[in-house]
């Protein structure tokens, strides 16, 4: 479910791509912090884009220099901690080990082998981000219930089963004043787009092991591109306009290729079938 | 009040054209067609409003305290369609001022189902971000009242998907281009003209 929000860097400047990729170790050092060894794994572009949307608009971009946790004998910039990053990073381990408790439901025993290691991995990390953010972790636990029992009744309706995961994602800001409004719609429409992605992407899969599907409950077995693709970009669409109402200073720039560019390639690379090829590629690489 | 050429983006010695420019561009991004039913579409006017006002204290500081106000400013923009039954318009209050639980309760309890009432439960469905039922019930209210433009209206922009709306200089998507996606409803640009 994660890795669909990425930015599409042939576009990217190279003051916003340096903004990024100090966003993207920045969240990584924060997580190795806060967290132990085990936590910055599980880091991925959609935190990333969650630090930079939570990002206070008026803070500079100025980034220090810390040790690489993939590599300790390098030093690359990265953004310093900030609460921001501290909020993104704490939401960042509680949203993997709700998925990592997701897969391990719906795997069974054999295939929900891994994510039973890595999710006891993960246990004391999570314990400590539940703690420091009681309020996601309990709205994270019902909305993934929720969806458990929507998901269980067959639920015809796609609407419904995305609101249940959008909302989930939409707990990740503080809901207060002009800019939590605007933060919670745009968060709001991203967990919908993200949700509806998933499934368009996992419908083959899903169609063979049998289990359920969204799209494929809605729109029966072979699913029905021009509509679902429709009702993501109205997502999208939602999405620009809330990101056109907000302040976010200087990381506006890299936010506006993301949601206008990355997410619309990302949508037509699921909907094409070339996203298997395209999600194992790092975007730090120019080969995309 | 705020710095009127902060509102704008522009400095204190810009140019009569670039303060225009600067705020055409703004005034497209923050256009009430862009927030149609949006639940953020206040949010929008109250910016709308801000520039208008900002734009309008410049021309009246430039031109020497002329106090005409400005032709090319953005006036209000109010639709307002009338409903025949009177618990349709409790509902379309209720829409307006964001209470969705209790319009969605006033509407089913009115029993019979027209095209308003499909109209009105897509209103509330989008305001949800419930898009795919949104889109379901215009849809039907087209179906049931094919000659109504503000169900029609509602359908069409839905029906656009990515390709209306506003995007900064940029990031329009690829091949289609901004001025003619635009040409088609250029008079409703503020200066009624064609957008760039």
């Amino acid at each position: 479910m994660f890795g669909y929000v990425r930015p599409f860097r042939p576009e990217l400047k190279c003051k916003d791509f340096d903004l990024y990729k100090a966003t993207y170790c920045g969240l990584c050092r924060c997580l190795r912090r806060r967290y132990g060894l085990i936590a910055p794994m599980f880091l991925n572009f959609d935190f990333t884009f969650l630090a930079l949307l939570l990002w206070e608009p008026e803070e500079a971009f100025i980034p220090c220099r810390g040790r690489c946790h993939g590599n300790p004998l390098r030093k690359i910039p990265m953004c310093p901690d900030s609460p921001a990053l501290e909020l993104a990073a704490d939401e960042s381990v509680v949203l993997s080990w709700w998925k990592l408790r997701d897969s391990v439901r719906d795997d069974g025993f054999f295939g929900g082998l891994p994510a039973r290691v890595l999710s006891a991995a993960l246990g004391p990390a999570y314990r400590k981000a539940a703690r420091r953010r009681p309020d996601f972790d309990r709205a994270a636990r019902t909305c993934l219930e929720e969806l458990a029992a929507l998901e269980r009744e067959n639920c015809p309706s796609l609407d419904r089963t995305a609101d249940a995961f959008a909302r989930l994602l939409q707990g990740a800001a503080p809901r207060e004043g002009e800019r939590g409004r605007v933060l919670s719609q745009l968060l709001y429409h991203l967990g919908r787009w993200i949700y509806l992605a998933d499934a368009r992407d996992d419908l083959e899969e899903d169609k063979l092991s049998g289990r359920y599907n969204p799209v494929a409950a809605r729109f029966g077995q072979s699913g029905d591109d021009p509509v679902l693709r429709l009702t993501m970009d109205n997502s999208l669409e939602l999405m620009g306009s809330a990101l056109q109402l907000g302040e976010f200073g200087c990381r506006k720039p890299i936010l506006e290729n993301i949601v206008y560019l990355g997410l619309p390639a990302v949508e037509k690379a699921v909907f094409d079938g070339s996203w298997n090829e395209i999600k194992k590629q790092k975007i730090w690489r120019n080969d995309t | 009040m705020r710095d009127p050429y902060s509102v704008l983006g522009v400095s204190q010695n810009a140019s009569d054209d670039e303060v225009k420019k600067a705020y055409r561009e703004l005034a497209r991004k923050y256009h009430p067609d862009n927030y149609q039913n949006n639940p953020l579409a206040d949010l929008a006017e109250e910016k709308m409003k801000e520039i208008n006002e900002a734009y309008d204290t410049i021309t009246k500081q430039r031109s020497g305290g002329y106090s005409g106000g400005s032709g090319g400013s953005y006036g209000g923009y109010q639709q307002s369609y009338a409903s025949a039954n009177p618990a349709y318009a409790r509902v379309r209050n209720l829409i307006n001022a964001g209470d969705l639980n209790q319009a969605e309760q006033v509407l089913y309890e009115v029993g019979q189902k027209d095209g308003e009432w499909y109209f009105l439960s897509g209103s509330i469905a989008y305001r949800k971000g419930w898009l795919d039922e949104a889109m379901q019930n215009y849809a039907r209210a087209v179906q049931l009242e094919p000659n109504n433009m503000e169900y029609r209206q509602a359908l069409n922009l839905m029906q656009r998907g990515s390709a209306g709306g506003y995007r900064p200089a940029g990031y329009s998507s690829a091949g289609c281009d901004p001025c003619t996606a635009y040409l088609c409803c250029s008079c409703l640009t503020p200066w009624g003209g064609p957008c760039c």
